[in-house]
Protein backbone atom coordinates (compact mmCIF):
# COMPACT_ATOMS: atom_id res chain seq x y z
CA UNK A 1 0.00 0.00 0.00
CA UNK A 2 0.88 3.57 -0.77
CA UNK A 3 1.03 6.37 1.77
CA UNK A 4 -1.43 8.10 -0.13
CA UNK A 5 -4.31 4.80 0.39
CA UNK A 6 -3.19 4.30 3.84
CA UNK A 7 -3.90 8.03 4.30
CA UNK A 8 -7.35 7.47 3.10
CA UNK A 9 -8.37 4.57 4.69
CA UNK A 10 -7.33 6.09 8.19
CA UNK A 11 -9.31 8.98 7.18
CA UNK A 12 -12.27 6.43 6.09
CA UNK A 13 -11.98 4.71 9.32
CA UNK A 14 -11.87 7.44 11.73
CA UNK A 15 -14.70 9.12 10.13
CA UNK A 16 -16.93 6.27 9.99
CA UNK A 17 -16.25 5.36 13.60
CA UNK A 18 -17.06 9.32 14.65
CA UNK A 19 -20.51 8.84 12.54
CA UNK A 20 -21.38 5.78 14.12
CA UNK A 21 -20.55 6.69 17.72
CA UNK A 22 -22.03 10.15 16.81
CA UNK A 23 -25.28 8.26 15.43
CA UNK A 24 -25.47 6.17 18.90
CA UNK A 25 -25.18 8.85 21.01
CA UNK A 26 -27.67 11.02 19.17
CA UNK A 27 -30.44 7.69 19.18
CA UNK A 28 -30.14 7.90 22.63
CA UNK A 29 -30.77 11.43 23.39
CA UNK A 30 -33.41 11.73 20.73
CA UNK A 31 -35.77 9.36 22.24
CA UNK A 32 -35.93 11.97 25.49
CA UNK A 33 -36.42 14.95 22.96
CA UNK A 34 -38.92 13.04 20.88
CA UNK A 35 -41.04 11.94 23.98
CA UNK A 36 -40.65 15.68 24.83
CA UNK A 37 -41.79 17.01 21.35
CA UNK A 38 -45.08 14.87 21.73
CA UNK A 39 -45.69 15.52 24.98
CA UNK A 40 -45.36 18.93 24.73
CA UNK A 41 -47.93 18.98 21.36
CA UNK A 42 -51.69 19.20 21.79
CA UNK A 43 -53.62 15.83 20.15
CA UNK A 44 -56.04 17.70 17.94
CA UNK A 45 -58.05 14.64 16.46
CA UNK B 1 -33.05 -14.53 -6.27
CA UNK B 2 -31.08 -13.14 -3.56
CA UNK B 3 -34.22 -11.65 -1.38
CA UNK B 4 -35.67 -14.50 1.08
CA UNK B 5 -38.60 -14.98 3.01
CA UNK B 6 -37.00 -13.92 5.98
CA UNK B 7 -35.68 -10.49 4.02
CA UNK B 8 -39.66 -9.76 3.18
CA UNK B 9 -40.98 -10.28 6.74
CA UNK B 10 -38.38 -8.10 7.97
CA UNK B 11 -38.98 -5.17 5.22
CA UNK B 12 -42.69 -5.71 5.44
CA UNK B 13 -41.84 -5.31 9.18
CA UNK B 14 -40.57 -2.01 8.89
CA UNK B 15 -42.80 -0.39 6.37
CA UNK B 16 -45.73 -1.38 8.28
CA UNK B 17 -44.20 0.27 11.23
CA UNK B 18 -43.15 3.53 9.05
CA UNK B 19 -46.73 3.48 8.06
CA UNK B 20 -48.34 3.45 11.49
CA UNK B 21 -45.85 5.75 13.17
CA UNK B 22 -46.15 8.41 10.24
CA UNK B 23 -50.15 8.10 10.42
CA UNK B 24 -50.49 8.22 14.24
CA UNK B 25 -48.51 11.03 14.51
CA UNK B 26 -51.04 12.92 12.33
CA UNK B 27 -53.26 13.72 15.11
CA UNK B 28 -50.60 16.64 16.63
CA UNK B 29 -50.99 18.54 13.49
CA UNK B 30 -52.59 21.56 15.54
CA UNK B 31 -52.00 23.95 12.53
CA UNK B 32 -49.97 25.80 10.03
CA UNK B 33 -47.13 26.25 12.19
CA UNK B 34 -47.55 22.45 13.41
CA UNK B 35 -47.61 21.10 9.80
CA UNK B 36 -45.06 23.17 8.32
CA UNK B 37 -42.21 23.66 11.35
CA UNK B 38 -43.25 21.00 14.49
CA UNK B 39 -44.59 24.04 16.33
CA UNK B 40 -41.19 24.77 16.46
CA UNK B 41 -40.53 22.47 19.24
CA UNK B 42 -37.51 20.37 18.24
CA UNK B 43 -34.65 20.01 20.55
CA UNK B 44 -30.90 19.03 19.47
CA UNK B 45 -30.33 15.46 19.53
CA UNK B 46 -34.06 14.83 17.75
CA UNK B 47 -32.80 17.48 15.17
CA UNK B 48 -29.72 15.92 14.06
CA UNK B 49 -31.17 12.93 13.82
CA UNK B 50 -33.59 14.60 10.95
CA UNK B 51 -31.28 16.69 9.62
CA UNK B 52 -29.11 13.69 8.92
CA UNK B 53 -31.52 11.50 7.87
CA UNK B 54 -32.95 14.34 5.52
CA UNK B 55 -29.15 14.67 4.02
CA UNK B 56 -28.86 10.38 3.41
CA UNK B 57 -31.30 8.55 1.03
CA UNK B 58 -30.80 6.05 -1.40
CA UNK B 59 -30.48 8.43 -3.90
CA UNK B 60 -27.27 9.92 -1.88
CA UNK B 61 -25.96 6.44 -1.20
CA UNK B 62 -25.92 5.47 -5.35
CA UNK B 63 -23.99 8.81 -6.10
CA UNK B 64 -21.64 8.59 -3.67
CA UNK B 65 -21.38 5.12 -4.32
CA UNK B 66 -20.95 5.41 -8.04
CA UNK B 67 -18.39 8.00 -7.54
CA UNK B 68 -16.88 6.32 -5.38
CA UNK B 69 -16.25 3.05 -8.28
CA UNK B 70 -15.45 5.69 -10.96
CA UNK B 71 -12.62 7.93 -9.17
CA UNK B 72 -11.30 6.05 -6.34
CA UNK B 73 -10.22 7.01 -2.62
CA UNK B 74 -10.01 10.79 -4.80
CA UNK B 75 -13.50 11.25 -3.76
CA UNK B 76 -12.96 11.28 -0.50
CA UNK B 77 -12.06 14.69 -0.28
CA UNK B 78 -15.49 15.76 -1.19
CA UNK B 79 -16.17 14.26 2.95
CA UNK B 80 -14.14 16.45 4.02
CA UNK B 81 -15.13 19.61 1.92
CA UNK B 82 -19.22 19.26 3.09
CA UNK B 83 -17.29 18.56 7.03
CA UNK B 84 -16.18 21.87 6.79
CA UNK B 85 -18.64 23.64 5.52
CA UNK B 86 -21.23 22.28 8.10
CA UNK B 87 -18.76 22.72 11.00
CA UNK B 88 -18.46 26.58 10.01
CA UNK B 89 -21.82 27.32 9.93
CA UNK B 90 -22.72 24.71 13.07
CA UNK B 91 -19.58 27.06 14.83
CA UNK B 92 -20.78 30.59 13.76
CA UNK B 93 -24.54 30.16 12.79
CA UNK B 94 -23.64 31.76 8.98
CA UNK B 95 -27.19 32.77 7.63
CA UNK B 96 -29.14 29.59 9.55
CA UNK B 97 -29.02 31.70 13.38
CA UNK B 98 -30.25 35.33 11.78
CA UNK B 99 -33.40 33.23 9.43
CA UNK B 100 -34.37 31.57 12.58
CA UNK B 101 -34.69 34.60 14.78
CA UNK B 102 -36.77 36.27 11.83
CA UNK B 103 -38.94 33.00 12.37
CA UNK B 104 -39.41 32.32 8.69
CA UNK B 105 -40.85 29.10 7.60
CA UNK B 106 -39.60 29.22 3.89
CA UNK B 107 -36.34 30.59 2.68
CA UNK B 108 -38.34 32.79 0.06
CA UNK B 109 -40.30 34.36 3.18
CA UNK B 110 -37.21 35.86 3.77
CA UNK B 111 -36.71 37.56 0.49
CA UNK B 112 -40.25 39.31 1.36
CA UNK B 113 -39.47 40.58 4.57
CA UNK B 114 -35.69 41.97 2.90
CA UNK B 115 -37.06 42.92 -0.33
CA UNK B 116 -40.50 42.50 -2.24
CA UNK B 117 -43.10 40.18 -2.24
CA UNK B 118 -41.56 40.15 -6.65
CA UNK B 119 -38.96 38.37 -4.95
CA UNK B 120 -40.04 35.99 -2.82
CA UNK B 121 -42.62 35.04 -5.70
CA UNK B 122 -39.15 34.67 -8.68
CA UNK B 123 -37.10 33.31 -5.32
CA UNK B 124 -40.05 30.52 -4.55
CA UNK B 125 -40.75 29.74 -8.01
CA UNK B 126 -36.59 28.94 -8.96
CA UNK B 127 -36.23 27.12 -5.89
CA UNK B 128 -39.48 24.88 -6.09
CA UNK B 129 -38.25 24.06 -10.07
CA UNK B 130 -35.11 23.61 -9.20
CA UNK B 131 -35.31 21.86 -6.26
CA UNK B 132 -38.14 19.69 -7.91
CA UNK B 133 -35.44 19.03 -10.89
CA UNK B 134 -33.02 17.84 -8.01
CA UNK B 135 -35.33 15.38 -6.86
CA UNK B 136 -35.92 14.26 -10.03
CA UNK B 137 -33.62 11.29 -10.46
CA UNK B 138 -34.13 10.44 -6.67
CA UNK B 139 -36.84 7.36 -7.69
CA UNK B 140 -35.14 5.98 -10.93
CA UNK B 141 -31.43 5.45 -8.70
CA UNK B 142 -33.64 3.73 -6.02
CA UNK B 143 -35.37 1.45 -8.03
CA UNK B 144 -31.91 0.65 -9.58
CA UNK B 145 -30.54 -0.31 -6.43
CA UNK B 146 -33.57 -2.19 -5.23
CA UNK B 147 -33.66 -4.01 -8.27
CA UNK B 148 -29.86 -4.80 -8.27
CA UNK B 149 -29.07 -5.57 -4.32
CA UNK B 150 -32.43 -7.58 -3.83
CA UNK B 151 -32.11 -9.44 -7.00
CA UNK B 152 -35.14 -8.67 -8.94
CA UNK B 153 -35.70 -8.12 -13.41
CA UNK B 154 -35.63 -4.32 -14.14
CA UNK B 155 -39.24 -5.53 -15.15
CA UNK B 156 -40.09 -4.36 -11.31
CA UNK B 157 -38.88 -1.42 -11.01
CA UNK B 158 -41.70 0.98 -12.08
CA UNK B 159 -43.95 -0.95 -9.21
CA UNK B 160 -40.98 -1.28 -6.76
CA UNK B 161 -40.72 2.82 -7.27
CA UNK B 162 -44.46 3.06 -7.38
CA UNK B 163 -44.98 1.77 -3.88
CA UNK B 164 -42.49 3.39 -1.85
CA UNK B 165 -43.41 6.38 -3.24
CA UNK B 166 -47.43 6.05 -2.33
CA UNK B 167 -46.30 5.08 1.30
CA UNK B 168 -44.13 8.42 2.01
CA UNK B 169 -47.04 10.61 0.29
CA UNK B 170 -49.48 9.40 2.92
CA UNK B 171 -47.81 10.42 5.78
CA UNK B 172 -46.43 13.24 4.62
CA UNK B 173 -49.64 14.81 3.47
CA UNK B 174 -51.54 13.77 6.13
CA UNK B 175 -49.14 14.58 9.01
CA UNK B 176 -46.89 17.55 7.64
CA UNK B 177 -43.39 17.97 9.91
CA UNK B 178 -44.64 16.21 13.38
CA UNK B 179 -45.06 13.21 10.85
CA UNK B 180 -41.95 13.69 9.18
CA UNK B 181 -39.70 14.21 12.49
CA UNK B 182 -41.02 11.63 14.37
CA UNK B 183 -40.81 8.79 11.07
CA UNK B 184 -37.19 10.25 10.73
CA UNK B 185 -35.92 9.55 13.75
CA UNK B 186 -37.14 6.07 13.12
CA UNK B 187 -35.54 5.65 9.91
CA UNK B 188 -31.90 7.53 11.41
CA UNK B 189 -32.45 4.63 13.80
CA UNK B 190 -33.13 1.88 11.03
CA UNK B 191 -30.99 3.55 8.53
CA UNK B 192 -27.77 3.96 10.46
CA UNK B 193 -27.97 0.09 11.54
CA UNK B 194 -28.12 -0.84 7.49
CA UNK B 195 -25.01 1.51 6.79
CA UNK B 196 -23.25 -0.51 10.00
CA UNK B 197 -24.18 -4.22 8.66
CA UNK B 198 -23.14 -2.82 5.09
CA UNK B 199 -19.80 -1.75 5.82
CA UNK B 200 -19.21 -5.17 8.33
CA UNK B 201 -20.11 -7.21 4.89
CA UNK B 202 -17.94 -5.47 2.91
CA UNK B 203 -14.90 -4.92 5.12
CA UNK B 204 -15.85 -9.16 5.62
CA UNK B 205 -15.55 -9.97 2.50
CA UNK B 206 -13.47 -7.80 0.38
CA UNK B 207 -9.79 -7.23 1.65
CA UNK B 208 -8.50 -3.82 2.27
CA UNK B 209 -5.02 -4.38 0.68
CA UNK B 210 -7.33 -5.68 -2.52
CA UNK B 211 -9.29 -2.50 -2.71
CA UNK B 212 -6.18 -0.11 -2.16
CA UNK B 213 -4.21 -2.40 -5.06
CA UNK B 214 -7.51 -2.19 -7.60
CA UNK B 215 -7.31 1.67 -7.27
CA UNK B 216 -3.48 1.85 -7.94
CA UNK B 217 -3.86 -0.29 -10.65
CA UNK B 218 -7.35 0.79 -12.35
CA UNK B 219 -6.35 4.70 -11.69
CA UNK B 220 -2.73 5.03 -10.67
CA UNK B 221 -2.35 8.71 -8.79
CA UNK B 222 -5.34 10.33 -10.11
CA UNK B 223 -7.11 7.35 -7.67
CA UNK B 224 -5.88 8.99 -4.61
CA UNK B 225 -5.13 12.24 -5.53
CA UNK B 226 -8.44 14.49 -6.28
CA UNK B 227 -6.30 17.66 -7.58
CA UNK B 228 -5.05 16.01 -10.57
CA UNK B 229 -8.48 13.48 -10.87
CA UNK B 230 -10.34 14.74 -14.28
CA UNK B 231 -13.71 14.14 -12.82
CA UNK B 232 -12.39 17.07 -9.95
CA UNK B 233 -9.57 18.95 -9.80
CA UNK B 234 -8.78 22.74 -8.14
CA UNK B 235 -12.37 23.96 -10.01
CA UNK B 236 -14.62 21.45 -8.03
CA UNK B 237 -12.82 21.30 -4.83
CA UNK B 238 -13.11 24.71 -4.87
CA UNK B 239 -16.41 25.03 -5.90
CA UNK B 240 -17.76 22.44 -3.60
CA UNK B 241 -15.61 23.78 -0.60
CA UNK B 242 -17.55 27.44 -1.37
CA UNK B 243 -21.00 25.72 -1.67
CA UNK B 244 -20.76 23.61 1.18
CA UNK B 245 -19.93 27.08 3.46
CA UNK B 246 -22.44 28.91 1.55
CA UNK B 247 -25.43 27.24 0.76
CA UNK B 248 -25.51 23.82 3.39
CA UNK B 249 -27.99 25.93 5.35
CA UNK B 250 -29.44 27.68 2.56
CA UNK B 251 -31.61 24.29 0.96
CA UNK B 252 -35.23 24.45 2.20
CA UNK B 253 -35.46 20.68 2.99
CA UNK B 254 -31.84 21.08 5.21
CA UNK B 255 -32.73 24.64 6.64
CA UNK B 256 -36.70 23.16 7.62
CA UNK B 257 -35.16 21.36 9.70
CA UNK B 258 -33.69 24.65 11.59
CA UNK B 259 -36.50 26.68 11.38
CA UNK B 260 -38.58 23.73 13.23
CA UNK B 261 -35.72 24.09 16.36
CA UNK B 262 -37.00 25.56 19.59
CA UNK B 263 -34.29 28.49 19.29
CA UNK B 264 -31.38 29.96 16.91
CA UNK B 265 -28.76 28.29 19.39
CA UNK B 266 -30.50 24.71 19.03
CA UNK B 267 -30.60 25.77 14.65
CA UNK B 268 -26.79 26.44 15.06
CA UNK B 269 -26.31 23.30 16.66
CA UNK B 270 -27.58 20.76 14.51
CA UNK B 271 -25.51 21.85 11.74
CA UNK B 272 -22.19 21.13 14.38
CA UNK B 273 -23.36 17.23 15.24
CA UNK B 274 -24.66 16.78 11.27
CA UNK B 275 -21.23 18.02 10.53
CA UNK B 276 -19.52 15.32 13.06
CA UNK B 277 -21.04 12.89 10.97
CA UNK B 278 -20.36 14.19 7.47
CA UNK B 279 -17.39 12.72 6.44
CA UNK B 280 -18.66 9.56 7.64
CA UNK B 281 -21.64 9.42 5.41
CA UNK B 282 -20.40 10.43 2.89
CA UNK B 283 -16.89 8.40 2.90
CA UNK B 284 -18.87 4.86 3.63
CA UNK B 285 -20.96 4.91 0.84
CA UNK B 286 -17.56 5.93 -1.73
CA UNK B 287 -15.74 3.25 0.13
CA UNK B 288 -18.68 0.32 -0.79
CA UNK B 289 -17.81 2.06 -4.24
CA UNK B 290 -14.46 1.79 -4.11
CA UNK B 291 -14.50 -1.90 -2.42
CA UNK B 292 -17.04 -2.78 -5.84
CA UNK B 293 -13.96 -1.92 -8.41
CA UNK B 294 -11.60 -4.43 -5.90
CA UNK B 295 -14.36 -7.06 -6.18
CA UNK B 296 -15.86 -7.06 -9.99
CA UNK B 297 -12.81 -5.08 -11.94
CA UNK B 298 -13.53 -2.00 -14.16
CA UNK B 299 -16.05 -3.02 -16.39
CA UNK B 300 -19.12 -2.85 -14.65
CA UNK B 301 -21.82 -0.18 -14.95
CA UNK B 302 -20.73 2.86 -12.18
CA UNK B 303 -24.15 3.20 -11.45
CA UNK B 304 -25.07 -0.96 -10.87
CA UNK B 305 -21.11 -1.76 -9.08
CA UNK B 306 -22.21 -0.85 -5.35
CA UNK B 307 -25.52 -1.90 -5.10
CA UNK B 308 -24.30 -5.27 -6.91
CA UNK B 309 -21.66 -5.55 -4.57
CA UNK B 310 -24.20 -5.26 -1.75
CA UNK B 311 -25.97 -7.53 -2.78
CA UNK B 312 -23.88 -9.94 -3.19
CA UNK B 313 -21.71 -9.69 -0.06
CA UNK B 314 -24.69 -9.43 2.47
CA UNK B 315 -26.29 -12.83 3.13
CA UNK B 316 -29.89 -13.43 3.54
CA UNK B 317 -31.65 -12.38 6.62
CA UNK B 318 -29.21 -9.33 7.01
CA UNK B 319 -30.33 -8.43 3.55
CA UNK B 320 -33.31 -7.46 4.62
CA UNK B 321 -32.51 -5.14 7.88
CA UNK B 322 -29.78 -3.37 5.27
CA UNK B 323 -33.19 -3.32 2.77
CA UNK B 324 -35.25 -2.03 5.49
CA UNK B 325 -32.07 0.40 6.36
CA UNK B 326 -31.99 1.78 2.93
CA UNK B 327 -35.39 2.13 2.25
CA UNK B 328 -35.91 4.24 5.53
CA UNK B 329 -32.53 6.68 4.48
CA UNK B 330 -34.89 7.13 1.24
CA UNK B 331 -38.02 7.93 2.38
CA UNK B 332 -37.10 10.17 5.33
CA UNK B 333 -35.46 12.53 2.39
CA UNK B 334 -39.01 12.03 0.15
CA UNK B 335 -40.88 13.19 3.44
CA UNK B 336 -38.56 16.07 3.86
CA UNK B 337 -38.12 17.52 0.35
CA UNK B 338 -41.87 17.10 -0.62
CA UNK B 339 -43.10 18.99 2.36
CA UNK B 340 -40.39 21.19 1.87
CA UNK B 341 -40.94 22.34 -1.86
CA UNK B 342 -45.09 21.76 -1.52
CA UNK B 343 -44.66 24.67 1.33
CA UNK B 344 -42.55 26.94 -0.65
CA UNK B 345 -45.45 26.58 -3.27
CA UNK B 346 -48.32 27.01 -1.34
CA UNK B 347 -46.81 30.19 0.66
CA UNK B 348 -44.58 31.76 -1.65
CA UNK B 349 -45.50 31.34 -5.46
CA UNK B 350 -49.52 30.76 -4.93
CA UNK B 351 -50.66 33.47 -2.53
CA UNK B 352 -48.25 35.98 -4.51
CA UNK B 353 -50.29 35.15 -7.80
CA UNK B 354 -53.38 35.31 -6.95
CA UNK B 355 -52.47 38.36 -4.97
CA UNK B 356 -54.36 37.05 -1.98
CA UNK B 357 -54.07 34.99 1.58
CA UNK B 358 -55.31 31.54 1.59
CA UNK B 359 -55.68 31.37 4.96
CA UNK B 360 -53.96 28.03 7.04
CA UNK B 361 -56.56 25.32 5.96
CA UNK B 362 -56.54 26.42 2.41
CA UNK B 363 -52.52 26.89 2.59
CA UNK B 364 -52.33 23.09 4.13
CA UNK B 365 -55.06 21.87 1.45
CA UNK B 366 -52.47 23.40 -1.28
CA UNK B 367 -49.33 22.19 -0.13
CA UNK B 368 -50.67 18.46 0.33
CA UNK B 369 -52.45 18.53 -3.36
CA UNK B 370 -48.89 20.26 -4.32
CA UNK B 371 -46.85 17.01 -2.42
CA UNK B 372 -48.72 14.36 -4.23
CA UNK B 373 -47.98 16.35 -7.84
CA UNK B 374 -44.59 16.26 -6.94
CA UNK B 375 -44.78 12.59 -6.62
CA UNK B 376 -46.06 11.73 -9.68
CA UNK B 377 -43.87 14.09 -11.52
CA UNK B 378 -40.61 12.71 -10.04
CA UNK B 379 -42.35 8.82 -11.13
CA UNK B 380 -42.92 10.38 -14.85
CA UNK B 381 -39.47 12.10 -14.64
CA UNK B 382 -37.05 9.20 -13.00
CA UNK B 383 -38.41 6.79 -16.08
CA UNK B 384 -37.48 8.81 -18.78
CA UNK B 385 -34.96 11.29 -18.08
CA UNK B 386 -30.80 10.46 -19.24
CA UNK B 387 -28.23 11.90 -16.94
CA UNK B 388 -25.88 14.07 -18.77
CA UNK B 389 -23.15 13.39 -15.86
CA UNK B 390 -22.35 11.19 -13.37
CA UNK B 391 -25.15 11.54 -10.94
CA UNK B 392 -23.68 13.27 -8.09
CA UNK B 393 -22.86 16.12 -10.95
CA UNK B 394 -26.27 15.96 -11.61
CA UNK B 395 -27.28 16.62 -8.18
CA UNK B 396 -24.78 19.36 -7.48
CA UNK B 397 -25.97 21.42 -10.56
CA UNK B 398 -29.87 21.27 -10.07
CA UNK B 399 -28.76 22.21 -6.31
CA UNK B 400 -26.66 24.71 -8.17
CA UNK B 401 -28.99 26.30 -9.95
CA UNK B 402 -31.05 27.64 -6.89
CA UNK B 403 -28.65 27.83 -4.43
CA UNK B 404 -26.28 30.11 -6.21
CA UNK B 405 -28.86 32.84 -6.38
CA UNK B 406 -30.42 32.13 -2.77
CA UNK B 407 -26.73 32.75 -1.53
CA UNK B 408 -26.48 36.25 -3.26
CA UNK B 409 -29.91 37.01 -1.95
CA UNK B 410 -29.47 36.15 1.47
CA UNK B 411 -26.22 35.86 2.33
CA UNK B 412 -25.47 39.38 0.87
CA UNK B 413 -28.64 40.04 2.75
CA UNK B 414 -27.92 39.79 5.59
CA UNK B 415 -24.54 40.61 6.09
CA UNK B 416 -24.24 43.29 3.32
CA UNK B 417 -26.51 46.76 4.30
CA UNK B 418 -25.98 47.54 0.17
CA UNK B 419 -28.31 44.81 -1.05
CA UNK B 420 -31.21 46.07 -2.30
CA UNK B 421 -34.41 44.38 -4.81
CA UNK B 422 -32.55 45.11 -8.26
CA UNK B 423 -29.65 42.88 -6.90
CA UNK B 424 -31.44 40.27 -5.67
CA UNK B 425 -33.42 39.94 -8.83
CA UNK B 426 -29.92 40.05 -10.54
CA UNK B 427 -28.75 37.33 -8.33
CA UNK B 428 -31.23 34.92 -8.70
CA UNK B 429 -31.83 34.76 -12.39
CA UNK B 430 -27.71 35.05 -13.23
CA UNK B 431 -27.19 32.72 -10.68
CA UNK B 432 -30.10 30.07 -12.62
CA UNK B 433 -28.49 30.78 -15.96
CA UNK B 434 -25.46 28.97 -15.70
CA UNK B 435 -26.78 25.44 -15.03
CA UNK B 436 -30.38 25.70 -17.02
CA UNK B 437 -27.57 26.08 -19.74
CA UNK B 438 -25.61 23.05 -18.80
CA UNK B 439 -28.85 20.91 -18.06
CA UNK B 440 -29.76 21.98 -21.78
CA UNK B 441 -27.12 22.46 -23.75
CA UNK B 442 -25.71 18.81 -22.94
CA UNK B 443 -29.44 17.38 -23.87
CA UNK B 444 -28.50 18.76 -27.80
CA UNK B 445 -24.04 18.61 -27.34
CA UNK B 446 -23.67 17.43 -30.65
CA UNK B 447 -25.62 20.19 -32.13
CA UNK B 448 -24.15 22.83 -30.36
CA UNK B 449 -20.85 25.36 -31.53
CA UNK B 450 -17.44 24.40 -30.08
CA UNK B 451 -16.95 28.21 -28.33
CA UNK B 452 -20.05 26.76 -25.97
CA UNK B 453 -18.46 24.03 -25.44
CA UNK B 454 -17.19 25.33 -21.52
CA UNK B 455 -20.58 25.41 -20.74
CA UNK B 456 -21.59 22.01 -20.58
CA UNK B 457 -18.38 21.43 -18.63
CA UNK B 458 -20.69 20.64 -15.25
CA UNK B 459 -17.66 22.23 -13.13
CA UNK B 460 -17.44 25.39 -14.35
CA UNK B 461 -21.01 25.79 -15.10
CA UNK B 462 -21.71 25.26 -11.53
CA UNK B 463 -18.79 27.89 -10.56
CA UNK B 464 -19.99 30.03 -12.69
CA UNK B 465 -23.37 30.36 -11.38
CA UNK B 466 -22.15 31.20 -8.20
CA UNK B 467 -19.69 34.16 -9.18
CA UNK B 468 -22.18 35.56 -11.64
CA UNK B 469 -24.95 35.37 -8.67
CA UNK B 470 -22.90 37.45 -6.46
CA UNK B 471 -21.83 39.76 -9.49
CA UNK B 472 -25.27 40.34 -9.53
CA UNK B 473 -25.86 41.23 -6.42
CA UNK B 474 -23.32 43.67 -6.19
CA UNK B 475 -23.45 45.52 -9.19
CA UNK B 476 -27.28 45.16 -9.02
CA UNK B 477 -27.39 47.08 -5.71
CA UNK B 478 -24.50 49.70 -6.53
CA UNK B 479 -25.71 50.70 -9.23
CA UNK B 480 -29.43 51.16 -7.93
CA UNK B 481 -28.80 52.12 -4.34
CA UNK B 482 -30.38 55.77 -5.50
CA UNK B 483 -33.69 54.30 -7.24
CA UNK B 484 -33.96 51.71 -4.90
CA UNK B 485 -32.71 52.11 -1.37
CA UNK B 486 -32.09 48.58 0.71
CA UNK B 487 -35.10 47.83 3.83
CA UNK B 488 -33.24 46.73 6.60
CA UNK B 489 -34.66 44.19 9.30
CA UNK B 490 -34.70 43.81 12.95
CA UNK B 491 -34.55 40.15 14.28
CA UNK B 492 -38.24 39.07 16.38
CA UNK B 493 -36.08 37.60 19.04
Amino acid sequence: MTSATIFWLVLFGLSAVLFFVTAAIITVVGVRDLKDLLRKTEVTK
Amino acid sequence: MRFQLVDWIILLLYLGLSVFVGLWVKRYVENMEGYFVAGRRVKIALGSATLIATEIGIVTFMYLGEIGYVTGFSCFVLGITGLIGFIVIGKTGFVISSLRRLKVMTIPEYYELRYSRGVRLIGGIVLFFAGVLNMGIFLRMDGIFLTETMGFSSDVLTPVMIIMLLIVISYTVLGGMISVIVTDFLQFVILTFGMLTATVFVLLEVDLTAIAEAVTREMGEEGVNPFINPKFGWTFIIWMLVGSICTSALYQPVASKSFASENPEVGRKLFLIAGLTLAGRYMIPMFWGVAALAFFGPDLSPTMAMPKLLGTVVPSGFLGLMIAGMLAASMSTYSAYMLAWSSVAARDIIPPILHKDMGERTTMLTSRVISILIGIFILVFGLWYELPATAFQYIAITGAMYSAGAFGCIAFGLYWKKANVVGAYASLILGAVAPLAFLVLSQIQNVIPEYFHFLIDVNVSGFLSFLLAALGMVAGSLFTQQAYPPRHLQPQE
